[in-house]
């Protein structure tokens, strides 16, 4: 008895590597809008306005209080409905994802804000420097050093996030995965080969963070 | 050139000054002391207005920075100020620290700003140290590249929160001695200190703190030699 055939599922390999693409650009771009809306966030929850301090809070539970299935298929179907806007299936994810990464991003860096030792601030202070060139040039870069781990993580949990798009029909690795199945009646197979592909993905983010995170060190 | 009116702070409930007024005098070189918990750091950071007075009123050049709408940043940038944490910000080489107010705050272009601060750093010693990281500096170090980041802001007066309280023994000359120099140039200084040798040498007055209260307020001179209240005179009979 044979138990796995990739006989058959060899000519649709390169298919699912293609994926590979598509799951890289959901998870950077996602990334890339996330961090900034979460660092603009994390400013908001430890700044001085308390409407922006409650707005921002509230926004993060709701985020994290809801399922990203959900959310991902609300905005994409629920926009369409109301606004009359047809969404594409990469626009639903990408701002599904930023919103959703930015409220996890922000508790990171809301935290790493936190952890600043507060000399630091009024050393800045007692130069006469403005708040805001505070948080940007010393407080931020500081904060980030610490969270590094924190958003890799964050970064890893994207990669794998991202396949939730598959159930709106974008063609990441996941999706070209079932794809494959369908039309050869094999399951098995393809799923290990995405299986395997996510897997590389995560160990490649994990391997980069370690040597950032050894040079940061060395400073 | 500063002077403090009636100055109260509150943290919570408990009363940490309780109305002190005084005035320093341009050139002047203050050393405030006192056992701890007297409150002589949080007088010296109302100064700059670190801590807010609850009440009370501090003026800078004869005008009042706690009330109404002051550049608060502007005043700080009149007054140097060291902690004994040092603060530098370690994720900047020495020069970077000393030069990034002056070049962010008062606008001076990035050539000049080094010329400046590698002139400061000279100034405390450390003139082959502009390229490290403060995480790679001794203690003692540390504090000097802290005093030549405040005198690159060219202030008009330098506050000293107990500059050599967090150093090891050996390294608290070196401080000292550059703090010293500093008082020659006839910089207006407040420093709360504990080294009362120190203050002895090098303070033109001194602010006795006890709870809360300014107790004494003498030239250094008649202080030391014979301060005029007794809690005073106790003070300094345990720690000379």
């Amino acid at each position: 008895m044979i138990l796995l055939d990739f006989e058959r599922i060899w000519p649709s390999v390169p298919y699912i590597l293609e994926g590979v693409q598509v799951t890289l650009a959901y998870t950077s771009v996602s990334l890339f809008f996330g961090f900034l809306w979460g660092t603009v966030l994390a400013l908001f929850k430890v700044g001085h306005i308390s409407s922006l301090r409650w707005l921002s809070s509230f926004y993060t539970s709701l985020f994290r209080g809801t399922p990203l299935l959900l959310q991902l298929t609300v905005i994409y179907f629920a926009t369409p409905q109301l606004t009359g806007y047809m969404i594409s299936i990469w626009e639903a994810g990408i701002i599904t994802f930023t919103l959703n990464s930015g409220a996890y991003v922000s508790e990171h860096i809301r935290a790493g804000i936190n952890s600043v030792d507060k000399g630091q601030k009024e050393a800045a202070l007692s130069l006469g420097i403005p708040y805001h060139l505070i948080m940007k040039d010393i407080v931020l870069p500081q904060a980030l050093r610490t969270i590094l781990p924190s958003l890799v993580n964050e970064a890893i949990d994207l990669v794998k996030e991202s396949s939730l798009i598959s159930v709106i029909g974008g063609a990441d690795i996941l999706r070209r995965a079932n794809i494959v199945s369908s039309e050869t009646y094999l399951y098995f197979e393809p799923l290990l080969i995405a299986g395997f592909l996510y897997y590389i993905l995560v160990m490649i983010l994990t391997f980069a963070a370690k040597i950032l995170e050894k040079k940061l060190k060395t400073i | 050139m500063i002077r403090l009116e009636n100055i109260h702070k509150f943290f919570g409930a408990h009363e940490v000054l309780k109305g002190i007024t005084g005035e320093i005098p341009q050139g002047e070189v203050l050393a405030i002391i006192g056992p701890s918990g007297s409150g002589k750091s949080t007088l010296l950071r109302s100064i700059n207005l670190l801590e807010v007075p609850t009440e009370g009123k501090v003026f800078i050049d004869g005008e009042c920075i706690n009330e109404g709408r002051v550049n608060i940043e502007n005043v700080r940038t009149k007054m140097g100020m060291v902690f004994q944490q040092f603060n530098l910000f370690p994720h900047m080489t020495t020069l970077e620290n000393v030069i990034y107010a002056p070049m962010k705050v008062k606008k001076i272009p990035r050539k000049k700003a080094e010329v400046l601060g590698k002139a400061m750093l000279k100034k405390v010693g450390l003139a082959d140290k502009h390229k490290t990281y403060p995480p790679h500096l001794s203690g003692g170090q540390k504090q000097r590249a802290a005093i030549a980041r405040a005198l690159a802001m060219e202030p008009e007066a330098m506050l000293f929160d107990e500059p050599t309280s967090a150093l090891d023994p050996e390294m608290v000359k070196e401080v000292l001695n550059v703090i010293k120099g500093l008082a020659h140039t006839g910089m207006t200084m407040v420093i709360v200190t504990h080294e009362m040798g120190f203050a002895r040498e090098v303070a033109d007055r001194v602010w006795f703190l006890e709870d809360g209260i300014l107790v004494e307020d003498s030239p250094s001179k008649a202080f030391f030699k014979a301060p005029t209240s007794p809690r005073a005179r106790e003070f300094l009979e345990k720690v000379l």
